[in-house]
């Protein structure tokens, strides 16, 4: 044990001396790894910060899990019970006309309280209407929510650029609405607007606030109202709500426990992860763009020390061949240009980082305002430190890999050949 | 006692074409001797140092060294053995040029480590002052004159009290008062300290002042 310590010491001293002795190619190839390892970093942490502020904003304004009834095709007719074991054939089967409000929802909406796993738990009446003023007439969506419960949610209140949040809890009638939505139809707080339900009601409604989430899809077609106004504007009564919205303590959560609430209380159900697919594609992608920059960058830094160790290794032929000879073996030779390579990497990836984080902190504090991302006014910049693991152990594999090649042949040398001139 | 024991020892080159270079080669040298082989190029004089040296494993026959057997073994237990047992001097002095005198020297046995640094080096400049190049030690190697860098190159194989030193030409390089000092130091080496010194050369006057001459000539031993 002692012998091979004093061994990894003497390789270690003959690799320093020949480091020293190519000062500046060294310095040059250490830059390139640390350029490609600074890079790296940068990136991941600039697409990845972006990426969690884009999902912050969806995530905001998407439960983690939802539960709601819809209109389904009954999948086995009368005539199936009747005639089993037949093939029996409905033509232009008709939707049942069911009600589309949760059944026992406000039992169900204390038990998922009750779970130490939800962070909270809001039921919602939902429906599609038409507003109108004057002439102009624009679908929508009116949500009926537990205002104080949907801003414990998703934060709904900060998201009102003007009028007030709370008057809707008090003001009957009123709504909140979209700011996309209030542009279309020309109105500001205070306006009254008519608002005709899809069984044909009409009923006059007072804006009370305008809202902005970011998201244009939202900000066009929704409005915000109690539970109790809408409800009214349907006609139906109170326990009547259509939509139970959840938040996790832990959102990875929510696939499994949707399907487990979904078996228990006969609800149809989705998750954040369904409800978002194409966006967390999107997201895997430009990860994929990202390890594939750096990838290339680190390869020609790679490239760099494989130049430079091949060429000390012809430069030295003679040298390592007098060191065999004077007893050090084909894996010390090995060793010494190998620990090159190593040392060349290992500082690479170290300033690499150090570089990197620096580089990401300077862009985190660039101001940057945008009109659909309200609540943003810095560059989004991730720092989690799990880039920076990847970044160093990418480098070193990097420069290992380099070394290796130049090393073994170093090591597969032989000295007779050499010395015999 | 016989530190170096040779019996039938074929060598075959491939290349260009397959040719036997040494044709059934054997010899005993006891501790202590100073042997010269001599010869004409060609004769495969050369090829049989490299063979002794543990270098070149490709070979019929038996080597013994100091009662072990080298055919067979691998790298890493050769080089081991190379490291303690065999000391090298070349006709090309062959120091590591980025590291000092002292450096050079030291090397092999802190290889070895048999000691710690600090005696290590107490023992490389007793040689370099024995060899009289103490004044050189700080200096890198290759700042040296020929003659000062092959004593140095003498030290280092001297570190680790080889049982044999095996010389290739190693006054090829060097003029007459430097290799006289060189054969000097391989007598004394021999006489007082019992180790024995194995030498290739083409230099007359060298070899017949050996103890022993070895005369070789188409892959054969001749006389000796």
């Amino acid at each position: 044990m002692k012998k091979r310590l004093t061994n990894i010491a003497l390789s270690a001293s003959i690799t320093a001396t020949y480091m020293k002795a190519k000062l500046r190619q060294t310095l040059v190839a250490t830059a390139g790894v640390a350029f490609g390892i600074t890079v790296f970093i940068f990136m991941v942490s600039f697409i990845q910060g972006t990426n969690e502020y884009t999902q912050d904003v969806v995530f905001q304004q998407s439960p983690h899990l939802r539960m709601y009834n819809e209109v389904q095709i009954a999948d086995q007719s009368l005539l199936d019970r009747r005639f089993p074991g037949v093939i029996n054939q409905v033509h232009h089967q008709k939707p049942k006309d069911i009600l589309l409000n949760l059944k026992d929802v406000n039992q169900v909406l204390d038990e998922l309280r009750a779970d130490p796993r939800v962070q909270a738990a809001s039921g919602a009446i939902t429906t599609q209407v038409f507003f109108r003023l004057g002439s102009s007439s624009l679908n929508g969506k009116i949500n009926g929510v537990d205002l104080e419960r949907e801003d414990q949610l998703f934060n709904l209140s900060g998201k009102v650029i003007e009028g007030s949040y709370e008057e809707v809890n008090v003001k009957t009638n009123s709504i909140l609405m979209g700011v996309g939505l209030a542009k279309r139809l020309n109105v500001t707080t205070g306006d009254q607007i008519i608002i005709t339900t899809e069984k044909g009601g009409n009923f006059a409604v007072i804006v009370v606030g305008i809202f902005k989430t970011g998201l244009t899809d939202i900000d066009k077609q929704q409005c915000y109202a109690s539970i109790k106004t809408v409800q009214k504007l349907l006609g139906v009564p109170a326990s009547y709500l259509t939509e139970i919205k959840v938040k996790l303590f832990d959102k990875e959560l929510a696939p499994e426990m949707s399907g487990q609430w979904q078996a228990r209380y006969h609800y149809q159900g989705s998750d954040w992860k369904k409800d978002n697919a194409s966006l967390l594609e999107g997201d895997v992608l430009r990860r994929m763009i990202v390890y594939g920059v750096a990838g290339t960058i680190l390869l020609v830094a790679g490239f760099g020390i494989f130049n430079i160790l091949t060429m000390m290794i012809y430069e030295k032929m003679k040298e390592i061949a007098i060191l065999k000879a004077t007893g050090f073996s084909d894996s010390d030779v090995r060793g010494i240009f190998l620990t090159q390579a190593l040392v060349i990497g290992a500082a690479g990836a170290v300033m690499g980082l150090v570089f990197g984080f620096l580089i990401s902190y300077a862009v985190s504090k660039v101001p940057f305002n945008s009109d659909v991302m309200i609540t943003l006014d810095h560059l989004p910049v991730s720092f989690k430190p799990v880039y920076y693991i990847t970044g160093f152990t990418f480098g070193i594999l990097t420069t290992a890999l380099s070394g290796y090649l130049p090393s073994r042949k170093a090591a597969k040398m032989d000295p007779i050949s050499i010395l015999r001139g | 006692m016989n530190v170096l024991e040779v019996a039938n020892l074929n060598k075959y080159f491939t290349e260009p074409v397959r040719n036997q270079v040494l044709k059934g080669v054997g010899f005993q040298v006891e501790a202590g001797e100073f042997v010269a082989i001599t010869g004409k190029s060609g004769s495969g004089k050369s090829t049989l140092l490299y063979l002794l040296s543990t270098m070149d494993t490709d070979f019929e026959g038996s080597i013994m060294i100091n009662g072990e057997q080298m055919k067979g073994k691998t790298n890493r237990w050769l080089a081991a053995f190379r490291n303690q047992h065999i000391g090298f001097v070349f006709q090309f002095h062959y120091l590591l040029p980025e590291f000092t005198s002292l450096e050079n020297v030291m090397l092999p046995a802190r290889k070895l480590g048999l000691y710690p640094k600090d005696q290590i080096e107490q023992r490389a400049m007793d040689l370099l002052k024995l060899l009289d190049v103490e004044s050189q030690a700080a200096k890198r190697a290759a700042l040296l004159s020929g003659g000062q860098q092959q004593r140095i190159a003498i030290a280092r194989a001297l570190i680790n009290d080889p049982s044999i030193v095996m010389g290739d030409e190693p006054t090829g390089n060097l003029d007459s008062a430097n290799s006289a000092t060189v054969f000097g130091l391989f007598k004394e080496l021999a006489k007082e300290r019992q180790q024995t010194v194995l030498v290739v050369t083409h230099d007359e006057d060298f070899a017949r002042r050996a103890d022993r001459r070895i005369y070789m000539a188409d892959g054969q031993i001749m006389e000796g």
